[in-house]
């Protein structure tokens, strides 16, 4: 290759092709995706995420949750998301429009989290789960303030036996942050079937012929 | 295309000082150790880094009091460290270094590159600290904080002016695969880091397509940066350390461009059954597929390494074949059947680990070994150390894949099987990620090896030499080799 312009203007081609074909490309087809509007319901989907979650999101990504957790669904009979209750149907692009970082992940060390809030888990337990961990789940205890009862206990004090437990007369109360995650973590919930995420479970070969 | 390189003098055998020393390496060799010491630093960091995110998955309640060592930022800190630390350093070192060597002329510039790699590095340092405080992107490859990347493409312009003014003024008229590939490397960085960030941190895309952008931006990283510094690494050793002319050399264009045109489209493999299009999924597969040929061809090329001696030799020969390995499993868990079960397991982390730490890390550190010699005009201070951190460096890495492999096929298996809680997992994959954290251990070590092997070379030539006020030897002629 003896032509220098040459190969300096197929390396541009060669970067901004790609990046105008996936950047552009996708941003062209889902850049400008608008809520679905549930005519039974009277409602749009997928619903804005509250203030207080999208800050979660934040300390969602600030740990890099990311980095155990996956926020995607597959499709039924594609792994074993469905069967393991993290989702009815596949996660689809409308699902993320109001989210101002996206996180799908990339390993599952822990549970998918993209219908976290759909199972109705318990605050306490989570916010338990956040403080003390578990055998898998490290503890995330600089979210919270262990701190000496001034007056009444704090209401979002957290109830620890065992050797979690404060001192007597110490509380545990979790902090602005803690409490933003745990409400990202709650809102999560992408149970509405849209209409393009309808065709679903392959293996219902039935008589019924599959809605498109 | 047939003007292959032809050096007929392999690299001499033992630990002897090189006899191709120019004045073109001590002229350069400033900012070039610079980089290379900073990238040996940052790679002995990363270390300590993976340590401990691997102790943090079987333990998981290791050091998990301290914030800025939570295991999702341990992970970015490793990754960033590692890519934009080491293998940023030891590849520009190297790409630069190639560059001036097969352009024929002195190294111009390199006050530029001093200076440029001093604040490249200040900007890396700002960038883990940033992530240490949470301050991380939620972008894989692309964790550093959004406020360090504008100094950071300065010092990049800085280090690379160097590099395209050598280029530019190349004494022959044609160019060889070394410099094509460290020529890439230069210049698509800075309109890959600039395009990404736009669209990622300055003016985010929405939903989606954010994670569309960023599996592109990451798969940039690898495609159009790394692999093309290492490659050049690579194809400039081969032909030095075996003395021939590279078989099938006329294929050799082909390789380069299939990487930089396809290269680019295989990052949807990562997203396969994901919220996105599908489109990108199945180009990026059909894309993972072509890039064989990419692999082939290198394969073919540097093929010649397996007759050599030397440590530079064994490091490429090392490298080619992880090299090699590493596109084939990218292909082989590219198709959907298999990436049902091997997707979010650590199968994705041991390919990725093949690729960064088996392929061109290794393919670095070939020329380090090669480097330092000349850069010094000396020998490396102790033959021991050398031995010592090649063997230590790729048995670990061997460990490293192998555990992370299997752990990652034990979790896919059992992920596969609803009935399997995440504890099962835990306990299933306990004892291999136990082992996986002993190669972290021995690889920490061989990197230490390293950078003390490295720090002794320099103080007892460099600095030598600069007490002696004779930075350039009279004896020397500017030789093109």
């Amino acid at each position: 290759m003896k032509n220098g312009p040459l190969i300096v203007i197929g390396l541009f081609a060669g970067l901004t092709i790609s990046w105008a074909g996936i950047v552009l490309g996708t941003n062209a087809q889902l850049g400008a995706q608008t809520p679905y509007y549930d005519d039974t319901d009277s409602l749009a989907y997928p619903q804005r995420t509250s203030g207080i979650a999208v800050q979660g999101q934040m300390v969602y990504t600030d740990l890099g949750c990311a980095s155990c957790h996956t926020e995607q669904v597959r499709r039924p009979g594609f792994g074993s998301d469905q069967d393991r209750g993290w989702g009815d149907r596949q996660s689809v692009a409308r699902d993320y429009i109001f989210q101002p970082r996206p996180q799908l992940g990339s390993l599952r060390v822990g549970r998918d989290l993209a219908n976290y809030g759909a199972s109705k888990p318990d605050p306490a337990q989570l916010m338990r789960l956040l403080y003390v961990g578990s055998v898998t789940h490290p503890s995330f205890k600089f979210l919270f303030d262990n701190r000496q009862i001034v007056g009444q206990r704090s209401d979002y004090a957290l109830d620890l036996e065992g050797s979690a437990a404060p001192r007597p007369g110490y509380e545990v109360v979790p902090t602005a942050r803690a409490r933003a995650l745990v409400a990202y973590l709650l809102s999560l919930n992408n149970s509405y079937a849209y209409p393009e995420a309808r065709p679903a479970a392959p293996e219902a070969k039935t008589s019924e012929p599959q809605k498109k | 295309m047939t003007n292959a390189p032809t050096i007929a003098r392999a690299e001499p055998p033992g630990q002897a000082v090189p006899a191709d020393v120019t004045a073109m390496d001590l002229a350069a060799r400033g900012p070039l150790l610079l980089l290379i010491g900073s990238g040996i630093a940052w790679l002995v960091i990363s270390g300590l880094f993976a340590l401990i995110g691997s102790i943090q998955l079987y333990s998981p309640h290791f050091l998990d009091e301290y914030s800025f060592l939570t295991h999702g930022r341990i992970e970015a800190l490793r990754d960033t460290a590692f890519v934009y630390g080491w293998a940023a350093n030891a590849g520009l070192a190297v790409a630069l270094w190639i560059l001036g060597r097969l352009g024929g002329n002195l190294l111009r510039a390199t006050n530029w590159v001093f200076a440029g790699a001093s604040f490249w590095n200040v900007g890396v340092t700002a960038g883990l600290v940033g992530i240490a405080i949470g301050d991380m992107t939620s972008f894989s490859l692309f964790e550093l904080p959004r406020y360090v990347l504008p100094i950071m493409l300065v010092a990049y312009g800085a280090i690379s002016i160097s590099g395209v003014l050598a280029w530019a003024g190349r004494r022959t008229e044609g160019a060889f695969a070394a410099q094509w590939y460290a020529f890439a490397a230069l210049f698509l960085f800075p309109w890959l880091c600039s395009a990404a960030q736009v669209v990622l941190l300055w003016s985010p895309v929405r939903g989606v397509v954010q994670n569309v952008a960023a599996n592109w931006c990451a798969q940039g990283v690898w495609s159009l940066w790394l692999v093309p510094m290492a490659l050049a690494s690579a194809y400039y050793l081969a032909t030095k350390v075996s003395g021939r002319v590279l078989p099938h050399y006329e294929f050799a264009p082909l390789g380069f461009w299939l990487l930089i045109f396809v290269g680019s489209w295989t990052g949807g493999r990562h997203l396969i059954g994901g919220p996105v299009p599908a489109w990108i999924i199945t180009m990026a597969v059909v894309a993972t597929v072509v890039l064989l040929a990419h692999y082939a061809i290198v394969a073919l090329n540097l093929g010649v390494v397996f007759g050599a001696r030397g440590a530079a030799a064994s490091f490429i020969r090392f490298g080619l074949i992880a090299y090699v390995l590493g596109g084939a499993f990218d292909a082989l868990t590219a198709f959907r059947g298999v990436a049902e079960e091997t997707q979010f397991t650590f199968v994705t982390v041991a390919i990725e680990q093949l690729a960064l730490y088996g392929g061109i890390s290794m393919m670095f550190f070939g020329g380090i070994y090669y480097l330092v010699p000349r850069l010094t005009n000396g020998r490396w201070a102790s033959a021991g150390l050398a031995i010592g951190h090649r063997l230590v460096v790729m048995f670990g890495v061997i460990v490293l894949v192998v555990t992370l492999g299997v752990a990652g096929w034990t979790q896919g298996v059992d992920l596969l099987d609803p009935k399997t809680s995440f504890t099962d997992i835990f306990e299933h994959v306990r004892l291999t990620l136990l082992i996986m954290s002993g190669a972290q251990l021995l690889l920490l070590g061989a990197n230490l090896l390293l950078l003390v092997n490295f720090l002794q070379t320099i103080t007892s030539t460099v600095v030598t030499d600069v007490v002696a006020m004779s930075p350039l030897r009279e004896d020397t002629e500017v030789t093109v080799s």
